[in-house]
Formats: structure tokens, sequence, C-alpha cells
């Protein structure tokens, strides 16, 4: 029993970290305006390096490591607030790869581009239809939704599109209507779990998210002098910030060991998935609001960063069931002890 | 990253099962006095006759000599089988125990592990002072060295189940002109010594529930070989015994509350989950959020062990006591809330009053929630000290 990363999967978190550090810095959103991200160039490099594959078999393509390899990038994703686009890529692939579909090596080279639709009403996905939030979809060629019986894979030709502005100007926002669109591909839930696997890589981007927020604000109360003395040195400050580290402490340890019991598909697994997600994006919302507060005035412009993070984690608590759907999918749930 | 365990591990674990689930009393455990001394350590003698006591000690004090992984099994399945919670012999077990079997004289070792293993003795804390509480540095209970002993004098405060004690691990100051932290002693000292005098400290759950003592020093002398590491070297000595508190044993906790939260839930199904879904009370979102609280509890105390294991030293430790006692309290609360108008009742056979009183002490002893933060600002964030 060891959550540590061993040496291999320190190697892949060295690697994308220092992939992100070069070429995806936080204040690359700032540099490039304040609406949309221009990370989708990003995608064919993380491609060429392996990464859009991790947790795909070997014999489809993939390099075939885990959930734990998954999350420990995607951790790193979040960390660097990387367009929720890199989550529809990699679960495109996957849904692709296990389908036989001819595109699935433009998938797995990040050279085809992939939007999420998320659900905002009823929806069927085998029979395709549903309304949803079609994310990071402009531009994109598919589209990949998914619930608690499947995931599947849609042309954006398959939607009746209305453009909406996004509370998250980072990403592009629509609605989406599907009337009877056969999918491309449909991957049954009870032969490939994608919503847990989906439920985990987007923990771990929320872990990431709330680790860059904590990170923002410690930064910022070391430095920021009032009345004489870095703020950091006051208690009021300072707690707030250990209220920041113990939430990602409590969510990473916890997406970690969940990442683990999916991967060796314990009986736990869907349990602790969906707990992490309710921590997960707990930890984000709450680090993205405090980081505003610890920076007081600039905190709340758009020349600081601190906004993003709070935006990015109520994306992400959307995504596949905000936390009230996921409190009630545990409640649910029977006693895994 | 794993959750692999060997298949001596899953025997180990499955031969610990078996045992705990014949032998694991359910009986309700006394709150006080002599017959939580006499519960607490019959259910010591059992665990140590059956051959379970001491999983990780030494084998030549009567330990088993098995690694922290067996530790940490020993402690889930003894948690899962809801065996109860010896809280008398917590600070031998936990503190004092480990502290002698690291900085110990074989002497010390040979005379008092034996004993705790087989729930001989009961040990208690003399760390916190009236003027020495979060600033545990400040103590000035003093000890002077007259031939080969040391003689007390001062006084000691919250000492947990001390009437019931035989032995306390004792926090002194030897030398009153060396900066605060290294003019102190640890000492072991025998509660049958002279010059000693208990007055009681009644707690808040029922009245006459008598848990703590404070105690007076008069002139009491203990001899010079009780002293544990070097003299003047006891602040370090007794960091290591508090760093205890935050190890593996932590674990049994969190299994333990998981455990309560499961069986709480099934109470709330039952009483408000007639004609609508329980997920659509409040009282189930709050169902909802404790047990995936609990399993982030359960999953940073395996990262507590893991860094353990990996021999990483730091205060990391830190942020789960902190989540742990907030999440406890939170469990306990909400225990109380399920129970309704009838929690203004705190009848004697049912502890959950009992234990949501009970709960106001988690934030408070071993390092309150503030001093936790302070820590987790200063050594793991290194944010300026005020």
């Amino acid at each position: 029993m060891d959550l540590l990363p061993n040496d291999e999967q320190t190697a892949i978190v060295d690697a994308v970290k220092e992939f992100l550090a070069g070429e995806a810095p936080v204040d690359r959103l700032r540099a490039h305006g304040e609406i949309g991200n221009p990370d989708s160039a990003l995608w064919p490099r993380l491609g060429e390096l392996g990464f859009l594959g991790l947790g795909i078999a070997e014999d489809q393509g993939g390099a075939g490591l885990t959930a734990a390899e998954e999350v420990l990038t995607f951790r790193e994703y979040g960390r660097h607030l990387l367009s929720p686009a890199i989550l529809a890529l990699a679960l495109a692939a996957r849904i692709a790869a296990a389908s036989g579909l001819l595109a699935t090596p433009e998938l797995l080279a990040g050279t085809m581009r992939v939007g999420l639709a998320n659900r905002r009403g009823p929806a069927d996905l085998r029979a395709g239809t549903g309304t949803f939030h079609l994310i990071e979809a402009q531009g994109a060629e598919l589209i990949v939704a998914w619930d608690e019986d499947g995931a599947a894979l849609f042309r954006r030709d398959d939607f009746t599109i209305e453009p909406v502005r996004s509370t998250d100007a980072l990403v592009s926002l629509e609605r989406g209507t599907l009337s009877g669109a056969q999918p491309l591909a449909y991957l049954a839930a009870k032969h490939d779990s994608i919503h847990d696997r989906a439920r985990l890589m987007i923990a771990a981007m929320a872990v990431g998210t709330a680790e860059g927020a904590r990170d923002m604000a410690v930064d910022y109360a070391k430095v920021r002098e009032q009345f004489g003395k870095p703020i950091g040195t006051f208690q009021a400050v300072k707690h707030r910030c250990a209220e920041m580290a113990i939430r990602t402490e409590a969510a990473w340890s916890l997406t970690a060991f969940a990442s683990l019991t999916y991967a060796l598909g314990r009986e736990d697994a869907a349990f602790m998935a969906t707990s992490a997600k309710i921590v997960a994006t707990d930890a984000a919302l709450k680090n993205g609001a405090s980081n505003i507060q610890v920076h007081g005035a600039i905190g709340f412009t758009s020349e600081a960063d601190a906004h993003h993070y709070l935006k990015r984690a109520h994306l992400l608590d959307q995504l596949g069931g905000d936390l009230r759907q996921q409190r009630e999918r545990l409640l649910d749930m029977p006693s895994t002890l | 990253m794993d959750l692999d365990f060997t298949a001596e591990d899953r025997q180990f674990r499955e031969e610990a099962r078996a045992w705990l689930m014949a032998n694991v009393t359910h009986e309700l455990r006394p709150h006080e006095g002599e017959e939580l001394r006499e519960y607490d350590l019959a259910w010591q003698r059992k665990q140590y006759e059956g051959g379970w006591a001491g999983v990780s000690w030494p084998v030549e004090y009567g330990g088993l000599g098995l690694s922290l992984t067996r530790q940490l099994i020993w402690f889930e399945e003894y948690a899962r089988a809801e065996a109860p919670d010896n809280h008398l012999c917590f600070v031998g077990l936990n503190h004092a125990g480990p502290t002698l079997i690291a900085k110990g004289t074989e002497e010390q070792k040979a005379y008092h592990l034996p004993r705790l293993l087989k729930g001989e003795t009961v040990w208690c804390q003399g760390f916190s002072e009236p003027n020495a509480g979060s600033d545990l540095g400040s103590l000035r209970t003093k000890a002077e060295i007259d031939g080969d002993h040391l003689v007390v004098n001062g006084s000691k405060i919250w000492t947990s189940h001390g009437h019931l004690a035989d032995f306390q691990e004792l926090l002194v100051r030897t030398d009153p002109d060396a900066p605060k932290h290294k003019g102190i002693s640890w000492v072991i000292c025998d509660m049958r010594t002279p010059g000693m005098d208990l007055r009681p400290i009644n707690i808040m759950t029922a009245p006459h529930h008598q848990h703590f003592v404070q105690v007076f020093y008069d002139d009491v002398r203990i001899p010079l070989s009780n002293v544990v590491g070097e003299i003047n070297d006891g602040w370090k000595v007794a960091m290591s015994t508090l760093g205890f508190e935050r190890g593996t044993a932590q674990i049994k906790d969190q299994i333990r509350y998981a455990v309560l939260v499961e069986r709480m839930i099934e109470e709330a199904r039952e009483k408000f989950g007639g004609n609508s879904p329980l997920s659509k009370d409040e009282i189930g979102a709050r169902l909802a959020q404790l047990r995936a609280d609990m399993a982030a509890a359960r999953a940073m105390t395996y990262m507590v062990v893991s860094r353990a294991q990996a021999g990483i030293q730091g205060s990391e430790a830190s942020l789960m006591r902190a989540m742990v006692g907030e999440v406890q309290q939170r469990a306990r609360r909400l225990a109380l809330d399920i129970i309704g108008p009838d929690a203004l009742e705190n009848p004697e056979d049912d502890d959950r009053v009992f234990y949501y009183l009970r709960s106001y002490s988690i934030t408070i002893a071993a390092g309150t929630a503030e001093v936790q933060r302070n820590i987790i600002g200063e050594r793991v964030l290194g944010l300026p000290r005020g």
C-alpha cells in the first residue's frame, strides 16, 4: 500500500510538468485575452509525447497504463487550467479505440478536435436525444457525451447549436440539442464504466485547480505587506491558507486512492470515484473563493488570474453532474467498508 | 502508487478478522471509574493472550515484530470489527510505549513494554500546565537534581484518566536558564510516588463525569534512572511522542467513524426515508458529504503512512489531523440531528449524546485546531511567523 508515485509515475509527472511549465504557464491566459484559450495547439504535441492514450490498452494504440497515471497527469492539467478539451480528447480516444473507429489514431495523436457535451436536461445517448451544454466544441469535429449507462461519440453536425456567453470565458460554451442522431460509437457502462473514470479525471483536474489557487494565495500572502508586515503573518490569513492546504491534501489523497481502487476493479471503486469528485470539486470551489479573498481588491479584477480558478471550479463541478447530484448518487450506494 | 498486499499480508488480515469476530465484546464500555479501567485492561489482556498485541513492536518486549503494513491491517480490521476503543491504554500504547522503544534504556523497555502489552499498566500524560497549554514549551514545573533523584515541584493539568493511571509521561524543566525548548526533560513518573496530590476535574459530558485530574507535585522524588533520553533533551523526545499520535493508529479512528456514518445512514433511512428518498432531505445531503469526507480522511491517513514508509519527515500529518477533527465533530453533531427532539435526553445506555458532547475535545487535545493551522501555515506552506 503506497499512495506516493513510484519511479515510473514520477517520470511521467515530471515530463508533463516540464512540458506545461514551458508551453502552458497560467499567465498565457492573460496574454491571450479574456476570451478563449490557445490550448488546442498543445494537443498534437501532447499526443506526440504519448499522453493522450495513457490509460488505453497497448494493442489499441495506447500506453497500457491505468487510471492512477491518468489522475497524476490530469492533476497537472488542472493546475495549469488547461482546456477541458483534454478530457474530451482522452475519453473520445478511449471510446474510439474500444469501438475500432477509424479516427482512433488521429485522436491519440491529438490532431482531431473534440468537444464535451454535458447534460443540461433529460437525455438518451443511445437514442441520440437530449439537451446539453457543448464545451470547447467550437471548431471540433467530434463531441463526447457520457452518463451512468454509457458513453457516446457524436459529430458536431448532429447537434442543433445556439451560442451562449460562458461564465468561464476561457472556454467556449454553446447549447446543443440532439433530436435522434445515431452516435458514431457507443460504449455501454457495463463494458467500461467511463462515467467513473471521468469522475476521477475531473476530480484530478479539480485537485490541480485547488492546488493552483492555494499556491497563488500563499505566494501572495508571503509578499503582500500591510500594517508593516506580510499579510501571511496574520492568523486570519494564515489559517485561511491552511484550510486551502487541508482541502487539497484531502482531495488528492482520496483521488489517488480512488484511482487505485478503480484500476484494480475493486468493489468500492464507484463509491470512491464519486467521493473523490465530491471532495475535489468542493476543494476547488472553496479554494477558488479563498484565493480571491486573500488577494483583496485585485483578486476581484480580471487583471489577476484568481477569478479563472473559481470559474474553472464551477465548470468542473457541473461536468458529469454537480455536487448535489454526486451526493445523491453516493448516498444511494451500499456501504463498501 | 499501489494498493498491493502480499499473500502473507492477506492471510494475516483473514486471521485477524477471524480472531476479532470471535473475541470482540460488544458490551457497552463504562464511561468512567475503576470499571472503565477494568474494561479497557481486560480487553488489552485478551488481545495479548490471543497473540495480537503490539503488532509492530519488537519481539523481545512482547510484540509481534511485524511491518507497518501489518500494523495498519490490524487496526483496519480492529475498527471494522467495532472492537472497543480502549482509550485508557492509548497513552501507553501510542505515546509512552513508542517513545520508550525509540529513546528508552534497556531497563526501561524491559520493565514497561511487556506490562503495557499485557494490559497490566495504564499510562497518563503530564504535559500541559495551567499556564502552558498551546504554548507547551513555556512549561514551568521544575525538577532539580539531588543525588540520584530528581525533585519535582509544580503542577500539571488536563491529565486524562490520571486518577486511574499507574505511570505518567512527565515533562519537567531541568534547566531554567536554557532557552525554553532546551531545558526540558522527559521522565517516567510512578503515580504512587509520595508528594503527589490529584484534584479531579469533571467534564461537560454529564454531571460527575470525571475525566481529567490536575496533579500537584510537592518535592516528588523520581529516580534519575527514570529519565528517558538525555536530561534537558525532553522536548525532542516529546515531539517524537506527539508524532506517533499522528501515525498508523489513526486509521482505526477513520474506519470507526466511517462505520458510525454507515450506521447513521441506516438509521436516517428508516426514520426519514418513508415517503421520499433520504437524498432529497437536508440530513441526506449532509450524510452524503460526510461519507465522502470520511473516505477522504481515510485516504489522508494512508498518505501519512505512505510518507512514513518512504522516510519523509515533515509536518504534513497536521493536514490529516486538522481534517479529521472537523469531520469527526461534524459526524457527532449530525448523529444528534438524526435523533431529533430526543437528543435532549442523555441516557446512560445510549452514548450518542455523550459522544457528541465528548467531541468538543477533538479540536483541542494534542494541539488545538488553531495551533494545527499555525503549523500548517508555517511549516507546510512556508508562511512567515507572526
